[in-house]
């Protein structure tokens, strides 16, 4: 059997016209492609440096080089199908390089891969199953985009895509049918020119396209800043955020061209799936549009003909569209840096915004309460003040100190603090953490709450922090470092998994009246029997009613619910932003059997609180809380475990809509001290 | 326009006070202080007036050191300059001799509008802004609302009882005390603060301004209220209780 070997190697004989003709058109080519590619080129240069970034230490950047770029583990990871055909025609460019070297080489007599070689022929074999792979791959993703028309595409059919997956494919036909044609063939001189054609026609199309993306998102995946969601320092006195091209900078700019267009972040972003305005590719896309027009050292506002006010406030930060970005675009540092621009100039004015930086600015806590009812509620609860002398400092935040659910969910740490004998109190005073200010882009605020804070601890001698609440716990730990130290800080959620075996187990209620609680939605404190299983539904557990004794059996009431399942609803700035999924799972399966919800984990689907959002208002579309408590209730689980007291207060009014039969919503902290002795907390 | 908005920094709202070891006035070292909200009002009043008409915002405050804080905030919510009247001995003083004080300060910037707050969220007494009308021989009217500019001065909606309004037409110069609630208020900014540094803070003492100090009311002393508590058993049959329930919180309790 004679072996096919690929003619568009082989060296053939070119005429000195044809010679010439292709230099000519090689030249053209580059230079089509240089005029464009330089000019962005020249944009992503003039943008100003990023202050304070660094190179080294460089492993980690080649990790995840070779990680998301090489491997495309993100790109097949959140998308499977589409990205594993992304990444075989990936893998076959990557393939392709000495094969398309060779072949323009091969014109000027310059050939220096043989295919009679074996070293040749084992690489155009090699290459050729990669041709395979692509020209199917991308056979399917041509279908996809133009006959299946997924939404996260967009709604415009992009025909540049049609002609770039046009020009791949012919690429890859030529090659393998030049296997099939004897050297001598005429066939063979066509192919060679048909491969030619298309490759110096695909080269200048490059960089007038999303295509760029191939030469730029190696670069931004290894240039990016490593963070999640990182809001940088403003870099001087006339700093004051993205307000105008001349604020834009390198990372900014590259990542702005580096947009492939694919519609992930859209895809998973609470705000448009909502029907919002704000969509996070066109935020990026409108970064784009507008350094084609005005370019980087422009004093054109950033918000006006590209991007809208209106959308970057409808932002929750929830950070789902940075994770899913596969070209390493950093989403959250752009709004909300677009978000300071406007609040540091006082250009934005918006009536819950001003009320809620007003309440900051003159009081203690974002919810606008005097900060005697925090008091009263310390001692009402004879909750131990903060000495310097206990391990832990319980920080209640705004919600804990102040909302009668976030209360509720404290005390609940309580009883299971005391229970495990832990040394903590709490500070007699609190200053808001500062997350809304911070995500909302006013920088005096976040910086005079931070500092007041950091020498509130320093003073009360404070080492280690838990708080009940995700946004406490990221300011705390990440934004506060501009201004100063922070103490070591945790969420609840990590703090009880350590001590999840020393706690008993419960299962679900549906049996016993409430204690008490308003609304029916409070724990109900059940007994273990001897003898029982750990884990899982168990009937032989016996509810106990007011006053101790063991209530008599009632009928559990008609409910679609499955009694004893519990689904967890992972927080964004639990789950995304510090990446505790399991901890919370653990001390929630304290409670009962968990159940997922369609979207979790790395892909939960936000509350629609964070970002400030909570106090503006969303006054456009569905209820970002309303769509993700479908999906929770939808479960059929009893229970809705919450592990941020912001989370807890979107559901609570979420489940309303839900009726009579809706899930109890609880926080992992009253799971966990369902099955406690009864105590003498008040 | 030049418009001066004399402004005062109170203790916090909601802060627990407590009272002194001489009985006098409120322990003040360990509170926090902030802008006395009719006077952020003022504040804003004239800032929206600056922005509509142009012109200069002065703002004013007399006090101890911690007093520069809220001075600044001022200038970086928008005000062009400030005066600040170096006085240790507020809390001694009266009304009218504050009164004094802030009027010498302001009779030779010789402003087309003189705002003040319309009262304190510490003392409420309601009558600096009056008193400084009256030493500068300027029309004033309180309870102001909402200012706007005419040819001949100023017009002004006044708020009265039970919901009723008043509009008043005043020359300039005039002076108004500014109720809080007309204006939507203003968030600083950290533009603001940054621009705040490059205003001028004129520092201006007591003495320089050689004015009569010795009041002539004197605060005694200052208690807290007494809490009281009392209980009644009303008797007689459901109506004759329900009657004499009626009357009692009509006139012993007044919350009817």
């Amino acid at each position: 059997m004679i072996p096919l070997l690929p003619t568009l190697a082989e060296p053939q004989h070119f005429s000195l016209l044809e010679k010439l003709l292709f230099i000519a058109l090689a030249v053209t080519s580059a230079v089509a492609f240089w005029r464009r590619f330089g000019i962005v080129l020249d944009k992503i240069l003039k943008s100003k440096r990023d202050p304070g970034f660094r190179l080294f230490p460089i492993g980690k950047r080649i990790r995840e080089f070779v990680w998301e770029v090489l491997c495309q583990a993100k790109v097949i990871r959140e998308r499977p199908l589409p990205g594993l055909a992304h990444a075989f025609v990936f893998w076959a460019f990557c393939a392709f390089a000495l094969v398309t070297l060779n072949h323009c080489a091969v014109a000027l007599g310059l050939g220096f891969l043989s295919p009679r070689g074996s070293i040749g022929c084992l690489y155009f074999y090699f290459a050729a199953a990669f041709a395979l792979l692509c020209a199917f791959s991308i056979l399917a993703l041509f279908v996809r985009r133009f006959f299946i028309r997924p939404r996260w595409l967009g709604a415009k059919l992009s025909w540049e895509s049609g002609v770039i997956a046009l020009l791949i494919f012919v690429l890859m036909a030529s090659y393998l049918a030049s296997f099939l044609v004897a050297d001598s063939d005429p066939a063979a001189r066509v192919l060679w020119w048909v491969h030619t054609l298309a490759l110096l026609i695909f080269l200048p199309l490059i960089p007038h396209t999303k295509h760029l993306h191939l030469l730029l998102s190696p670069v931004t995946v290894f240039l990016s800043r490593g963070s999640f969601a990182q809001i940088l320092p403003l870099s001087d006195d006339e700093d004051f955020g993205l307000v105008a091209g001349t604020d834009l900078t390198r990372l900014v700019s590259l990542q702005a061209y580096s947009c492939v267009e694919c519609g992930r972040c859209t895809e998973h972003c609470p705000a448009s799936n909502t029907g919002k305005l704000l969509n996070p590719k066109e935020i990026i896309l409108g970064l784009r549009g507008y350094l084609n027009e005005y370019g980087p050292a422009s004093d054109q506002p950033l918000l006006g003909k590209y991007n809208s006010q209106q959308a970057v406030f409808q932002c929750t930060t929830c950070g789902a569209c940075e994770f899913q970005c596969p070209v390493g675009i950093e989403h959250l540092p752009i709004l909300v840096g677009l978000r300071r621009g406007s609040v540091n100039t006082g250009v934005w004015e918006d009536q819950h915004g001003s009320q809620l930086f007003l309440a900051l600015e003159r009081g203690s806590n974002a919810l606008g309460i005097s900060p005697v009812e925090r008091d009263k509620f310390i001692e009402k609860n004879a909750l131990p003040l903060f000495d310097g002398t206990q391990e832990y400092c319980l920080w209640l935040g705004c919600m804990g100190a102040y909302d009668p659910k976030g209360r509720e969910i404290v005390l609940a740490l309580v009883r299971v603090m005391n229970y495990l004998g832990t040394s903590y109190g709490v500070l007699r005073k609190e200053r808001c953490t500062g997350d809304t200010a911070r995500r909302l882009g006013n920088d005096l605020l976040f910086q005079q709450l931070a500092e007041a804070n950091l020498q509130n601890l320093a003073e009360n001698k404070v080492k280690k922090i838990v708080s009940i609440c995700p946004h406490c716990v990221r300011t705390i730990q990440e934004d506060w470092r501009e201004y100063g130290a922070p103490p070591a800080v945790e969420h609840h959620s990590e703090f009880l998994a350590r001590f999840v075996s020393q706690l008993p187990r419960t299962v679900g209620p549906g049996f016993s009246p409430d204690i008490g609680s308003e609304g029916g939605r409070g724990p109900q404190r059940r007994v273990l029997v001897a003898g029982v299983e750990e884990g899982g539904f168990n009937p032989r557990t016996k509810p106990i009613a007011p006053g101790g004794a063991l209530a008599p059996e009632t009928e559990q009431t008609a409910s679609s619910t499955q009694p004893g399942k519990i689904v967890y609803h992972d927080p964004c700035y639990l789950g995304r932003y510090r990446n505790v999924y399991d901890q919370p799972r653990k001390v929630a399966a304290l409670a009962g059997e968990l159940v997922e919800a369609p979207r979790n984990r790395e892909r939960s689907f936000c509350c629609g609180a964070g970002g400030g959002l909570v106090f503006l208002g969303e006054e456009t579309g569905e209820r970002i809380s309303h769509n993700r408590a479908q999906e929770l209730v939808a479960t059929g689980a009893q229970t809705i475990a919450a592990a941020c007291p912001f989370c807890n207060t979107m559901f609570r009014d979420a489940l309303t809509a839900a009726g009579e039969d809706a899930p109890e919503l609880l926080d992992i902290a009253q799971l966990a001290a369902r099955g406690l002795p009864p105590s003498d907390v008040s | 326009m030049k418009i001066v908005v004399a402004i005062k920094q109170v203790p916090e709202r909601d802060a627990q006070v407590r009272i002194d070891a001489a009985g006098k006035w409120i322990e003040a070292s360990d509170l926090h202080f902030a802008l006395n909200e009719p006077d952020a009002y003022a504040l804003e009043e004239a800032l929206q007036l600056k922005e509509k008409h142009g012109g200069e915002v002065v703002v004013l405050s007399a006090g101890p050191e911690r007093v520069a804080t809220t001075l600044r905030e001022a200038l970086a919510k928008g005000a062009d300059r400030a005066i600040y009247i170096a006085c240790d001995d507020l809390g001694s003083r009266d009304a009218l001799s504050v009164a004094r004080l802030l009027a010498a300060a302001i009779r030779p910037e010789n402003p087309d509008l003189v705002l003040t707050g319309l009262q304190s969220e510490d003392l409420g007494l309601g009558q600096t802004g009056v008193i400084i009308a009256e030493l500068l021989g300027l029309p004033h009217a309180t309870l102001i609302l909402h200012v706007e500019k005419t040819e001949t001065g100023f017009t002004v909606k006044r708020e009265l009882e039970e919901g009723w309004f008043q509009t008043i037409d005043l020359p300039t110069p005039a002076l108004l005390t500014i109720q809080s609630g007309g204006n939507k208020l203003r968030y600083a900014t950290l533009m603001g603060i940054k621009r705040a540094k490059a205003k001028e803070v004129l520092t201006v003492t007591a003495a320089e301004l050689a004015v009569d100090a010795v009041p002539v009311v004197v605060l005694e002393q200052v208690t807290l209220p007494r809490k009281q508590k009392s209980t009644q058993i009303l008797s007689g049959t459901a109506k004759e209780a329900a009657a004499a329930l009626v009357e009692k919180l009509i006139v012993e309790a007044h919350v009817l």
